[in-house]
């Protein structure tokens, strides 16, 4: 099991080397080059250009030999001070600072810094990490849940109507484009009846914004008002991400039931004389489920675009509102840190479905 | 007997037979799809003594599965029907008549049945010893530890190895041969009184096929219960069983002892099968076969259901058709041993030798 | 009985047939059920999926308003109308255009549906084309040579899928985009292939030791060959499902997309374009604007995958759903 697991980790160091690899390339192919922001802002010098260019080893013209180097100091390999392996401590640049490396690139978890509000993007994306974290891990939980549950109904009482109407719900609910769900959900339920707010993680009158130290002083005087507060506000985009998973995962679970339902060994245990019950639940449903959490794994890049578009109609700062303000501004620095992270948490989760998998499918550990 | 859900109402009202251990009677299992109804089991009967061995030969699609699925009660029953009429006496309670409830009591305890597919038929994410444990434990009020005992008896007498080592493994752990041995222990772990076996040995290879069907008998003789073994391969029923029954296109054709049947047979049905078994004496000779398919469920003929393939029909069989417990004696379901109403009975025709090379 | 037992040596059914007393054989043929070939047995099954008629109904009628909406009512960008209230003019039953109402700028929210038709139904069929072209071509390579090639190429799928999937879009169709619904379509194209392909490599995977396979390469035919003619109209049915719902998201992609007003320009009509800018009227009381091409577009989703799951259905030829 563990030698699984070993092996998985490793086959990630390729995947993740890649996805580092294609965010740098995005941001050199893009018009104009990373320096392109400062086009706007006509009191920027020339020089200015060349020193904040030079700062991330990063070059206007870049011939073949010259992206090398970019992308080491990108990585963080090469130090573009010391325009060499060596840090200014004398070390091998990548190395941890503490070990005599250097401070620098991807390696050291320096992402850059935001052209727009002049702060490492590191730290601009930790922030808005539990907003978007919060929202889509409650709506995951609720749905898978609430999917599988359904789903499981749905496969026993085939053709019944509870059947018959879950299939037609999801039909309708998986075709309809979120970010309009959300704008209807806003109007209905914050305009006409005024149950929900239509914006943000807190009232804005009553609380500094999330996630700031401010806020985290007035948290501990009043955490359950937070909490609730919070709360209210994250019904609407909770339901709307619930509803339009809920459509597509159902279904998987159901056909996946089914299918299990028709093995072999169900009827091996059906003839055993065990009560329907435990075919059900003990032997057909731990085999459906197989499938269905390789499902979730493989919707989990889903999860994080579906921040993006819940979190832009109900202005729910998290990282995905993030995004859409780095891509308004041409902010790259931001736009490639957060798709480096944003995948590289997406390979995680899968790793952690691929081993629970492992846990329960005894056939595959023996691989 | 309390107020039973039973699949159906009615019956015969007669008692079955105090001597057998099962008796089907006039069993009809219709099913209900799109294009029709395909009457895949069409008035079968027959009884199994305590301690008999029966065999049910016919190729594919006779019927005799689903004989054993519906005794079983397994069918799912929107798309499958069972006729009116049709009792399934065992051990003086008509199966079909039983609740749910009381029929759960009665598979894998009283009744047990081993399947074709051996490497689909066992659970991949349960241990062996789980799945046989499991069995004992819902029809016998035992601990998980007897019960765990009990299966590693079990697995000793199919003669697997290393029976506590064994126990902990998963199917996927196991050969073929090994599995058919663990469905063979499973079906065992309750004492059951009637062990129906559905093409054991099919999905084998041949040289397991022996050793399995030889632990089967040898199962037989030690617990004394009863064998219905259901398969195409007449090999096998010659090893195996002492009586026969074949099955044709949903009916019973012929019954008999196996010595009758396969070295007497009398409804062509059955002569055609043996003759197409190819054998070291006709070695050059074309290989025959009996001509023409098995007939279209859905589309059946008029009268004698093998006529259109049968090398003897003569006129009585395209208007009638002869049932087996019409017949006198009721061994054989054919034209050719019962006068046919306003026919005689034909002389037998000795078919013509293709070449009179000694056998 | 005279007779001995019946020797079962030699049993020559045809010398027998002539020589037994009986009935010529044409008396007792069985009647022939019709057969029916793949596809004709594939139609009858659609045909009996209501939903899924419906389905391809209504996108008929969106087919035939994107070829004939802009042609019908010609859309000026420039031509600014008036309105009567801050916000746009809700829906009135006339002028007959005010249908749906207006949107802030005045422009006729039916107006925008029917024009908007075409480049957002042209976003999907286009981009399924391209996914899908691009997808079995990489899917079935992978598939059907295995090895080291099909190694590398499900390591640049993984790749592809592990990356989500809207960043890249967004990034790509603002930088690179300029508004122009055709470099969209080729964005979109070339970014949706990935899932398609595992699809085909899978399905090629277990066709490709199936034995009609193993006899075309016994009597030579070429791998190309194979793999075309042979194995893929085999895996037609869940491709062509894929294949449905990559236009169904590509068409809602486009409206996202268009509605932050990365996608389409403003000065072409796409639905989603219709969309930009209007949550801030909606929070004033506009329902109508996002409501009606919002719906419509839903309608047309819902209805590609109606008439994907009824594609679905009639070509899997295990599926027992009636």
């Amino acid at each position: 099991m563990s030698k699984y697991i070993i092996r998985r980790i490793i086959g990630l160091i390729p995947l993740l080397f890649g996805i580092i690899l294609i965010s740098f390339f995005l941001m050199k192919l893009a018009p104009g080059g990373p320096q392109a922001q400062f086009n706007q802002n006509p009191r920027v010098t020339e020089a200015q250009i060349d020193q904040w260019l030079k700062r991330w080893c990063l070059e206007r013209e870049s011939s073949p030999i010259s992206v090398v180097r970019e992308f080491s100091g990108w990585l963080g390999v090469y130090n573009c001070e010391t325009e060499s392996l060596l840090s200014e401590q004398g070390g091998l640049n990548f190395l941890p600072a503490a070990l005599g490396g250097g401070t620098n690139g991807i390696i050291h978890g320096d992402l850059g810094l935001s052209i727009k509000a002049g702060r490492p993007v590191t730290d601009m994306i930790i922030e808005r990490v539990p907003a978007t974290l919060i929202l889509t891990t409650t709506a995951l939980i609720i749905w898978v849940t609430l999917a599988v549950i359904l789903g499981v109904i749905a496969a026993v009482k085939r053709y019944s109507f509870f059947d018959q109407a879950l299939t037609f719900f999801s039909y309708v609910f998986y075709s309809l484009p979120t970010f309009w769900l959300g704008l209807m959900f806003i109007y209905l339920f914050s305009v006409v009846l005024r149950i929900f707010p239509a914006q943000g993680i807190l009232t804005p009158r009553e609380w500094s914004h999330f996630n700031t130290p401010n806020f985290w002083i007035e948290f501990g005087e009043r955490p359950l008002a937070a909490i609730l507060d919070i709360g209210h506000h994250m019904v609407l985009p909770v339901t709307v991400l619930v509803l339009v998973s809920i459509a597509a995962d159902s279904r998987f679970v159901r056909a996946s039931m089914l299918e299990t339902l028709n093995q072999d060994y169900v009827r091996t245990a059906k003839a055993k004389g065990l009560p329907k019950q435990r075919v059900y639940m003990k032997h057909a449903f731990r085999n459906a489920m197989l499938p269905v959490v390789t499902n979730v794994g493989l919707e989990l890049p889903f999860l994080f675009s579906g921040a993006i578009v819940t979190e832009t109609i109900f202005s729910w700062q998290g990282m995905g509102l993030l995004f859409i303000t780095g891509v308004n501004d041409r902010d790259y620095f931001i736009l490639m840190g957060l798709i480096l992270v944003t995948s590289s948490l997406v390979v995680m989760f899968n790793l952690l479905a691929d081993i629970a998998y492992a846990i329960v499918d005894p056939r595959i550990r023996y691989d | 007997m309390a107020v039973t859900k039973s699949v159906l109402p009615g019956g015969s009202g007669r008692p079955p037979s105090l001597d057998n251990l099962l008796e089907v009677r006039d069993l009809h299992t219709h099913f209900h799809v799109m294009d029709g109804v395909v009457r895949a089991v069409d008035g079968v009967s027959f009884a199994i003594r305590p301690g008999q061995t029966l065999g049910v030969v016919g190729e594919s699609g006779c019927g005799k599965s689903v004989t054993a699925l519906t005794i079983m009660r397994l069918l799912d029953m929107p798309p499958a029907r069972i006729g009116e009429t049709s009792e399934i006496w065992f051990e003086g309670r008509d199966l079909l008549r039983l609740s749910e409830e009381e029929m759960r009591h009665v598979r894998g305890n009283d009744i047990a049945m081993i399947f074709q597919e051996p490497m689909t038929s066992l659970n991949p994410v349960f241990t062996v010893g789980d799945q046989i444990a499991e069995a004992v434990m819902q029809h016998h009020a035992v601990k998980r530890r007897a019960a765990m005992d009990k299966a590693i008896d079990s697995l000793k007498a199919v003669g697997i190895n290393n029976p506590e080592r064994r126990v902990m493994q998963y199917p996927h752990e196991l050969s073929g041969g090994m599995r058919q041995r663990v469905m063979i222990a499973m079906a065992l772990s309750c004492d059951p009184k009637l062990i129906i076996a559905d093409e054991p040995t099919t999905a084998l290879d041949v040289t397991i096929q022996a050793q399995i069907l030889e632990l089967i008998r040898t199962v037989q003789d030690d617990t004394g219960a009863a064998l219905m073994l259901i398969t195409h391969d007449l090999g096998v029923v010659a090893e195996t069983v002492h009586d026969a029954i074949v099955m044709y296109s949903g009916r019973v054709v012929e019954t008999g002892t196996v010595e009758e049947v396969l070295l007497a047979p009398k409804h062509p049905y059955t002569e055609g099968l043996l003759s197409s078994i190819p054998s070291k004496g006709k070695r050059g000779a074309r290989l025959n076969v009996i001509k023409g398919t098995v007939p279209n469920p859905l589309n059946m003929p008029q009268g004698c259901n093998f006529a259109p393939r049968c090398p003897y029909r003569f006129d009585a069989c395209g208007p009638h058709d002869p049932r087996i417990e019409d017949a006198n004696p009721p061994d054989v379901a054919c034209w050719l041993y019962t006068a046919a109403p306003g026919h005689g009975i034909p002389p037998r025709v000795r078919p013509r030798v293709e070449s009179e090379a000694t056998a | 009985m005279s007779d001995p037992i019946r020797t079962v040596d030699s049993f020559d059914t045809a010398a027998v047939m002539t020589d037994s007393v009986g009935l010529p054989e044409d008396e007792f043929v069985e009647v022939n059920l019709e057969t029916l070939n793949q596809w004709q047995l594939a139609w009858r099954r659609f045909k009996r999926h209501k939903l899924a008629m419906v389905g391809a109904g209504v996108l008929i009628v969106m087919v035939a308003v994107a070829i004939f909406g802009t042609i019908l009512w010609p859309y000026d960008p420039t031509d600014i109308k008036a309105i009567s209230r801050p916000g746009g003019d809700p829906p009135t039953l006339s002028p007959i255009e005010n249908l749906f109402g207006t949107d802030f700028g005045g422009r006729s929210v039916l107006q925008l549906v029917v024009v908007g038709a075409r480049i957002s139904v042209a976003v999907g069929f286009f981009t399924s084309l391209i996914a899908t072209t691009i997808g079995i071509l990489v899917g079935a390579t992978a598939g059907y040579f295995g090895g080291r090639v099909d190694n590398m190429l499900m390591r640049f799928v993984d790749l592809m899928l592990a990356i989500p999937f809207l960043f890249v879009i967004l990034v790509a169709a603002r930088f690179f985009g300029g508004g122009d619904p055709v470099v969209l379509i080729l964005i979109f194209g070339l970014l949706s292939w990935p899932g398609l392909a595992r699809l085909v490599r899978a399905l090629y995977l277990s066709l490709r030791e199936s034995e009609f396979v193993q006899a075309a390469r016994a009597v030579g035919v070429s791998d190309a060959r194979i793999t075309f003619r042979h194995i893929l109209p085999n895996a037609m049915g869940p491709i062509v499902v894929s294949s449905t719902l990559i236009l169904a998201n590509a068409i809602v992609l486009e409206a996202f997309v268009s509605f932050l007003n990365f996608g389409i320009r403003a000065t072409d009509v796409s639905w989603g374009n219709a969309l930009a800018n209007s949550k801030g009227t909606l929070l004033t009381g506009n329902w109508w604007w996002p409501f009606f091409p919002g719906m419509i577009l839903a309608m047309t989703v819902i209805a590609v995958n109606f008439l994907g799951d009824g594609l679905r259905d009639a070509l899997d030829p295990r599926s027992k759903e009636t």
